[in-house]
């Protein structure tokens, strides 16, 4: 669309502490990557905890649809692939993670 | 606070050092911050706006945190001093009280004084005036930040769109002959830099000159030269600009100067 002045959209992702994940916080417009990490610092770093922050052009992202959400469900029950059994995950719920299971 | 009792080792002549340097930096900061938090709700766009206010809160934080240290060595309560001085009183330079005027304009500004506010608290994070050092330790991050922000704008102006370049040339060289006027000397400068309280406006003047110069040449902006420095705020001689921003920021405060907030 000619009329359109925007810029392009960066997704933004901070990350807390050092070794966590990176989250997804929101999205900043903005011309390039440079100018897309100085805007998104203002704001989403200044209210809370970061040490590092991603921005990432929204349009090198693919997604999924949503009218395919239903690949995501299990037909039969497969409880015993996911990774509650492992001895790694009970250690690492014991040291920091109380939520119930 | 007792005065005597922070800083047990100034001298009486360390004393009127650090309050004239002081004096310089609070009001510097504090009619910036007043000046760019006017642009808040009219920002080109969201993101900048948004990101031009928080520095401008930014400055009010550092002109709160400094007018305390005055306070520290006897000088008044910090909204005391911002609300209640005089014009005349004020030691900025005309610098920061000039209109906001264009968008170019008020981005130079902000561009020119983080380069020279970011050397400026560099060196006194060494500064033997401890309290000072300590608090230039602390705004390290976010004076790096705003030179970042200048520099990105500047990079960006420079080599994109000719009525971007020419409308950035232009605030620039309108811009200039004030930003000179940050490096008026006072009759203090001797003793700042001899009892190593901070540079001398001289040599701040050198390492601006060289390191912002170089920013705006790798922009592919222009330098001007030999261009006249603005004097006279750092004596209290200001123009009308700084009058009415303070009959603006002190109205609601001098109704009633004792009311509790």
């Amino acid at each position: 669309m000619s009329t359109d002045t925007q810029w392009r959209v960066f997704e933004v992702f901070h990350q807390q502490s050092r070794g966590e994940p990176h989250i997804h916080v929101g999205s900043v417009h903005a011309t390039d990557g440079e100018s897309a990490l100085l805007m998104a610092k203002e704001q989403f770093g200044r209210r809370q905890a970061c040490v590092n922050m991603w921005v990432v052009p929204a349009d090198a992202i693919t997604e999924t649809a949503y009218e395919d959400a239903d690949i995501f469900e299990h037909g039969t029950d497969k409880s015993y692939r996911e990774a509650f059994g492992y001895e790694t995950t009970k250690r690492a719920r014991a040291i920091g993670d109380t939520r119930d299971i | 606070m007792p005065t005597e009792a922070v800083q047990p080792s100034v001298t009486p002549a360390v004393r009127s050092a650090v309050i004239d340097l002081l004096y310089r930096l609070a009001d510097d900061s504090v009619i910036l911050g007043h000046r760019n938090s006017e642009w808040t709700g009219l920002g080109p766009i969201l993101e900048e706006d948004i990101a031009f206010s928080s520095m401008a809160q930014d400055k009010l934080g550092h002109a709160q945190a400094l007018y305390t240290l005055l306070h520290e060595l006897g000088e008044p309560a910090p909204d005391a001093n911002a609300f209640l001085r005089t014009t005349e009183q004020y030691r900025c330079c005309e610098l920061v009280a000039l209109a906001r005027a264009d968008w170019a304009f008020s981005l130079v500004r902000q561009f020119f004084f983080s380069e020279a506010d970011r050397i400026r608290f560099e060196l006194l994070s060494q500064s033997a005036f401890e309290p000072l050092a300590q608090l230039a330790r602390k705004l390290h991050g976010e004076l790096k930040y705003h030179v970042m922000h200048g520099r990105m704008w500047m990079k960006r102006f420079g080599q994109g769109t000719a009525e971007g370049r020419e409308r950035i040339q232009t605030a620039i060289n309108a811009v200039y002959p004030h930003a000179l006027g940050m490096f008026e000397s006072t009759a203090q400068d001797e003793a700042i830099a001899a009892h190593r309280i901070g540079p001398s406006e001289s040599e701040m003047q050198d390492r601006w000159e060289n390191e912002g110069g170089t920013v705006l040449s790798d922009a592919g902006l222009t330098v001007p030269k030999n261009v006249k420095p603005v004097y006279g705020g750092r004596a209290g001689k200001h123009g009308p600009e700084l009058a009415a921003l303070l009959e603006s920021m002190q109205r609601v405060y001098r109704i009633d100067p004792n009311t509790q907030w």
